[in-house]
């Protein structure tokens, strides 16, 4: 969290002011947007079909990876699931997961901390399976199946989309309605 | 969020919503005086959320009180029993509702 201080402030400071500027214009402008998604039931189905794009994106990884000559266009029907969903999250739930601290109260910062915990021990470990298949692929083939590369890159594409969606997704799904109360 | 690394989390009681309730202050007025989410006052009153000092601060100038009338390690009791709360006078002794003496 950036500290009120007496000295100037340096680079970092400067650069996390001018990300909170631009969190607070976006917020202003889609604040109000998809009014009717913000509830955690409509929340929880945009990360279920969230989960089904990666399923899909993970799955041309895997056919790519037998050699299927037209298996990379799967990847745009994909993008084009994914690609709606993650905007339609990012403005339901407010931009939770990257926003800059000086944006969030403490416990919203406490909540983030904590999805971007496990965001990143997802990442780390879905990492693997790419890197394994790439190891011990090119090992077997003496790097010789173009294939292999494509389909690697794919699958570390893929597992990259996750782990940097994970923390938004967490709090989307857990993130209870406002009370009537919250006013 | 634990203050501590390891070990048990005390607990921070809270009379928040009986302030609240009191000067018929509503979350989000409350929030807005200290410039927080009102999804954070209502964790704050269900004990989802112990407060940073500074935060407990910013709440006790609100209400104009000090931090032990607002927040408390035990239970609180309720406001009307503190204030106003019946004792019965026995032979010799003064006793209040519990049996306790007085």
């Amino acid at each position: 969290m950036t500290q009120a201080t007496q000295s100037d402030p340096n680079l970092l400071d400067r650069y996390q002011a001018y990300r909170t500027r631009r969190f607070l214009k976006h917020e202003r402008r889609y604040g109000n947007a998809l009014s009717g998604w913000r509830n955690q039931g409509r929340r929880r189905v945009l990360v279920i079909v969230l989960g089904v794009a990666f399923a899909l994106m993970f799955a041309v990884g895997v056919v790519c990876a037998f050699g299927v000559t037209w298996a990379p266009l799967l990847w745009l029907p994909a993008c084009f699931v994914f690609y709606p969903t993650w905007m339609a999250l990012q403005i339901v739930s407010g931009r939770q997961g990257d926003a800059p601290e000086a944006a969030l109260d403490e416990y919203e910062i406490q909540q983030r901390n904590s999805a971007r915990s496990i965001g990143l021990t997802v990442t780390q470990n879905l990492m693997l399976l790419p890197i394994a298949y790439l190891i011990i692929g090119s090992v077997l083939t003496r790097g010789t199946d173009v294939s292999m590369a494509y389909a690697g890159g794919l699958m570390s594409l893929t597992v990259l989309l996750i782990g940097g969606c994970t923390p938004a997704m967490i709090l989307g799904w857990s993130r209870a309605d406002s009370d009537a109360e919250d006013g | 969020m634990s203050p501590v690394r390891r070990g048990e989390t005390l607990p921070i009681h809270n009379r928040i919503s009986v302030l609240r309730a009191e000067r018929r202050m509503t979350r989000a007025e409350l929030a807005a005086l200290i410039n927080v989410n009102p999804q954070t006052v209502g964790a704050l009153e269900r004990g989802d959320h112990y407060p940073s000092l500074d935060l407990a601060f910013r709440i006790c100038d609100v209400f104009g009180l000090p931090v032990e009338a607002v927040f408390s390690r035990a239970a609180f009791t309720p406001l009307s029993a503190e204030l106003y709360g019946r004792t019965t006078r026995t032979k010799g002794s003064e006793h209040d509702d519990a049996g306790n003496a007085v």
